[in-house]
């Protein structure tokens, strides 16, 4: 009886073995597929963690955990491509088909905002970096729209720079007549105006297809671009930019209070740091 | 010729005229619009034009590196700027903080002017306005 025993268990080891031996390499390449997607989006929530956006979903990483989070119940053509951070630690999702929305961490749920918007067609959006209740969204021909009640009622307020905007950016860098600065990648460039709207002006020569920009809040003149997965770097408000050396394509960037410049790359990694062109891996 | 039609075209004139969203006519307007139009071309014209039409390229930097005299008409920006801002600009003066100089391309009136005065300049100014634009200013303003 006990010889019984003994070799039906060494048989159920041996199969729980084999089971692990032939699943595991299937696990580490469905999670290093994960990996591999480019990173879409990347911003920050009110504690700090960073929040990551890619084809697969939206992530939460704290202290090197990586946590799911669920997306906005909406039509499948819609296309999530823009994350930012509010003044209050809000998260706002944006893009093609989706309009604007607003994560609600303690309920675990998203917000639409979009009933006063002319239509869904978000290509990029900004959140004031001092007021909370001031969002900016751009809707492509349907031009710029500005909200002063966190969402509840978007008023247009300008049409944009003369090429289309793919990524936004509100800035409270010193020396604007109003509250701050706006940036906005075009096809052509970085664009620039006081968040007045005053006028839309080239920020420097740099030029080719903006894809995400980004500043130092706590050194606001420091901006940066992403033009073709190449970095690159203004210490002057946009007047000047040099690039900055990465180790793979860069497609999203944002600033984390404990990491400094985060970016994420075509490759699906997140690279932090940059300074004398040293990247550390963020650990998920 | 149909025998209403003359009477039908003065009704209909002034009333299409005043709802073009045109800016307003300062000749016709209340005192503090005409003392802030005599004041405006005495101080300001010469720089942002006798019509408010501001330099020519004023988008793009000068030789100097120095931005420009912007429009105060409806093609400027000035429209965009509450009435605490336009009169902290006049009061205070202004220089774009990407000028490569240092100066304040915009004087500081506060010395030359009266606060009713400088008032009264803003007045004049949201005559050269769209209607829609000084919606938009008021909002602003609030």
């Amino acid at each position: 009886m006990r010889s019984i025993v003994h070799s039906t268990t060494r048989a159920a080891w041996g199969f729980c073995v084999l089971t692990a031996a032939i699943l595991m390499p299937a696990l580490v390449q469905a999670q290093s597929a994960d990996d591999a997607q480019p990173v879409k989006a990347l911003t920050t929530n009110s504690s700090g963690a960073l929040l990551v956006l890619r084809n697969s979903g939206l992530f939460v990483i704290e202290g090197g955990t990586t946590t799911k989070v669920g997306l906005p119940a909406t039509d499948q053509e819609a296309q999530p491509s823009s994350l930012a951070r509010g003044a209050d630690g809000s998260v706002y999702l944006a893009g093609p088909g989706l309009g604007v929305w607003r994560y609600d961490s303690a309920g675990d749920s998203w917000q639409s905002l979009n009933d006063t918007l002319p239509g869904l067609g978000v290509t990029a959006m900004a959140a004031h970096a001092t007021q909370p209740e001031t969002l900016y969204a751009y809707l492509g021909k349907d031009g710029m729209f500005r909200s002063r009640d966190s969402g509840a009622e978007w008023v247009k307020v300008d049409s944009g720079p003369r090429e289309p905007v793919q990524a936004f950016l509100h800035s409270d860098m010193p020396g604007s007549m109003e509250s701050g600065w706006l940036f906005a990648g075009t096809i052509r460039g970085v664009s620039r105006s006081m968040d007045c709207f005053c006028f839309w002006g080239d920020a420097g020569d740099l030029r080719g297809t903006v894809s995400a920009i980004g500043y130092d809040p706590t050194a606001p003149e420091n901006v940066y671009a992403v033009i073709e997965g190449q970095l690159h770097h203004s210490a002057d408000g946009g007047e000047t930019w040099t690039s900055l050396k990465t180790p793979q394509p860069v497609t999203a960037l944002a600033f984390s209070p404990s990491q400094g410049l985060v970016v994420g790359t075509a490759n699906g990694n997140l690279l932090a740091g940059g300074a004398a062109d040293k990247w550390t891996p963020v650990h998920e | 010729m149909n025998r209403w039609f003359y009477p039908l075209v003065l009704l209909a004139v002034p009333v299409l005229a005043s709802a073009s969203g045109r800016p307003e006519d300062a000749d016709s307007a209340p005192t503090e619009v005409i003392q802030g139009r005599q004041i405006y071309e005495q101080y300001c014209a010469a720089c942002h034009g006798r019509q408010g039409e501001g330099a020519a390229n004023w988008k793009k930097p000068d030789d100097k590196g120095e931005m420009p005299p912007p429009p105060h008409d409806e093609t400027g920006h000035t429209w965009r700027h509450s009435d605490a801002m336009l009169y902290r600009m006049i009061a205070e003066g202004w220089r774009h903080p990407f000028n490569k100089s240092d100066r304040l391309t915009m004087p500081a009136f506060e010395k030359r002017m009266t606060a009713q005065e400088i008032q009264s300049v803003i007045d004049y100014l949201k005559t050269l306005w769209t209607d829609e634009q000084r919606e938009y200013q008021k909002t602003e303003s609030q």
